[in-house]
């Protein structure tokens, strides 16, 4: 074990060592507890940390593999769970101050379903107060720090999980995105976050309050496309606890990882959409990867998605009601626990008229429909994860970034900017993966989206496995 | 939208100041502004999207 480097280690790595008893779990447990209380205080990654249950089920592991009971790749492997997630006998705050003493009885079906695997849960992580928003600076239980440069906030809501993994404070982590919130994170930690189709893996367990239902997905954080592949195999498929959970059968996703991707067609959605407030380095270094796409045999191909220009509507319209639904006993009984500013959007969330929501519901559809469209003639559809790499927190304080000479605000009446660029995946529930497409000058990651079809997860992970092999942006890690 | 927002602060006791009703109004005012274009789109015959479906076309590589 003393010649085990945790920094950038992955599942897919490790996996093979264990199997075969080289690595212990327990001594893997060990190293990632200590790792996390040496590093956390200055990073606050972690909320709560569950030391004694960790090591309880690394030992459980360790014995039963010993004795030959070996329970498949998530056996015996450390992960942490964004703190929106119900975990039985565990605080799960929500990053909220009404929840500070909430201990579900019950784990979320993800939760249970990593348990089954064998894995092993180190703790619970930070985020963005009750999801709503994507900087992760959280007035109740600290801001989270990007471990590329403390002074830039991680993304969020999933803050702390994109932390976690990009630390290596664990080897993988669970989070929810309802506009964004595990890709937004993903890409300014430069870790791979996927947002897989809606409805193909359970929601039970989730918060209530912290995503709503139309547009509300749980994902993955990881090191690599390969461990998120592996990774969902094992939380995807139908729960009758979760109605809107698909009725899918759920494949071998590491199957497609390293098929050639040579004659696939790449859309390019035409048009502003992506363009606004885009800043030169995320341009030129999702230029260059579409570069390496084409190097790799890919065609590039312009498409048209009429709509697109709705999508900041279609996305408040849908979660700003839907999270009222849910707020509306802590509004009447402890308004004045919300931050100001969360308070106050929820209330005008109230006067937001049913015809509205109802509307965006069916114009949601036509959108799908013009994804549909496209997907007749492309394979994949890419695009910036986000129009900048990590604002400081003091960018956030203020509320706008300077680039390229000129000022962007980080939030308008669509709401927030910083998820711009990812909510069209939500409002459509299109499987969408955000990898590491390169480093701003000053040494910040930069993401990529790669978008498929409903439930074609798995050419998901064949694309964006074949550009991360090829770019290699995945052996870089953050000096701590 | 002000007289909207003095309703909720009463029927929810919000206790808002005069500032923060203003603060939310504005904010009201601004998503309705953001919702409008939604009513300009023909949605005649089209149904609220509920849940995903698993759709049946799908390009086929190098298809164009």
């Amino acid at each position: 074990m003393k010649a085990l480097d945790l920094d950038g280690l992955t599942i897919s790595e490790i996996t093979p060592l264990i199997r075969k008893k080289q690595i212990s779990p327990l001594e893997l447990t060990r190293r990632y507890l200590e790792r996390i209380k040496k590093l956390n205080p200055a990073l606050n990654a972690y909320l709560a940390m569950t030391e004694e249950d960790a090591i309880a089920a690394a030992r459980k592991a360790e014995r039963e593999i010993s004795k030959g009971n070996y329970r498949g790749p998530l056996h015996g492997i450390p992960f942490s769970i964004k703190d929106n997630i119900a975990t039985k006998g565990v605080k799960t705050t929500a990053g909220s101050k009404i929840l500070a003493d909430w201990v579900p009885d019950f784990d979320a079906t993800v939760v249970e379903r990593l348990k089954k695997a064998g894995a092993v849960i180190l703790g619970k992580t930070n985020m963005h107060e009750w999801a709503k928003g994507s900087n992760s600076i959280n007035p109740f239980y600290g801001t989270s720090r990007n471990p590329w440069d403390t002074t830039r906030i991680p993304g969020g809501s999933s803050g702390g999980s994109a932390v976690a993994v990009a630390a290596s404070l664990c080897l993988a982590s669970l989070g929810t995105d309802s506009a964004g919130s595990v890709r937004n994170p993903a890409s300014l930690c430069g870790t791979v976050g996927l947002k897989p189709t809606l409805g193909r893996v359970s929601v039970f367990g989730g918060v209530a309050g912290t995503g709503g239902y139309t547009v509300n997905h749980f994902g993955i954080l990881s090191k690599t496309v390969k461990d998120c592949a592996l990774i969902l195999r094992h939380i995807a498929g139908h729960d009758p606890k979760d109605p809107l959970s698909a009725d899918e059968p759920v494949p071998n996703y590491t199957k497609p990882i390293g098929i050639p991707v040579k004659g696939m067609r790449v859309g390019i959605i035409k048009g502003g959409y992506f363009n606004e407030g885009l800043t030169g380095e995320v341009a030129r270094a999702f230029e260059k990867a579409l570069g390496m796409l084409k190097t790799l045999g890919m065609k590039i191909q312009e498409i048209t998605i009429p709509h697109i220009d709705l999508v900041p509507a279609l996305q408040a319209a849908s979660t700003r009601p839907e999270a009222n639904s849910d707020h509306d006993h802590y509004l009447r009984t402890r308004p004045r626990d919300y931050s100001p500013g969360l308070l106050y959007n929820l209330i005008a969330g109230l006067l937001i008229p049913a015809s509205v929501y109802v509307t965006a519901q069916r114009v949601r559809r036509l959108l799908c429909q013009e994804f549909d469209a496209a997907f007749e003639n492309v394979q994949v559809i890419v695009a910036p994860t986000l129009f900048t790499p990590a604002p400081t927190i003091e960018d956030c304080n203020r509320g706008y970034i300077e680039a390229d000479g000129k000022r962007i605000n980080l939030a308008d009446r669509a709401g927030n900017f910083l998820t711009r660029y990812t909510i069209p995946f939500n409002v459509t529930g299109l499987p969408t993966i955000s990898v590491c497409c390169g480093f701003s000058p000053s040494g910040l990651p930069i993401g990529m989206q790669i978008s498929a079809p409903p439930f074609q997860e798995g050419t998901v992970f064949q694309v964006a496995h074949a550009y991360e092999r090829a770019a290699e942006w995945y052996r870089r890690n953050p000096q701590l | 939208m002000k007289d909207a927002v003095r309703r909720l602060n009463v029927e929810y006791r919000f206790n808002l100041s005069d500032q923060e009703i203003d603060l939310v109004a504005k904010q009201a005012e601004e998503a309705a502004l953001l919702f409008e274009p939604l009513f300009e789109v023909d949605v005649t015959g089209i149904t609220p999207l509920t849940k995903i479906d698993k759709r049946v076309k799908i390009a086929k590589k190098g298809k164009k």
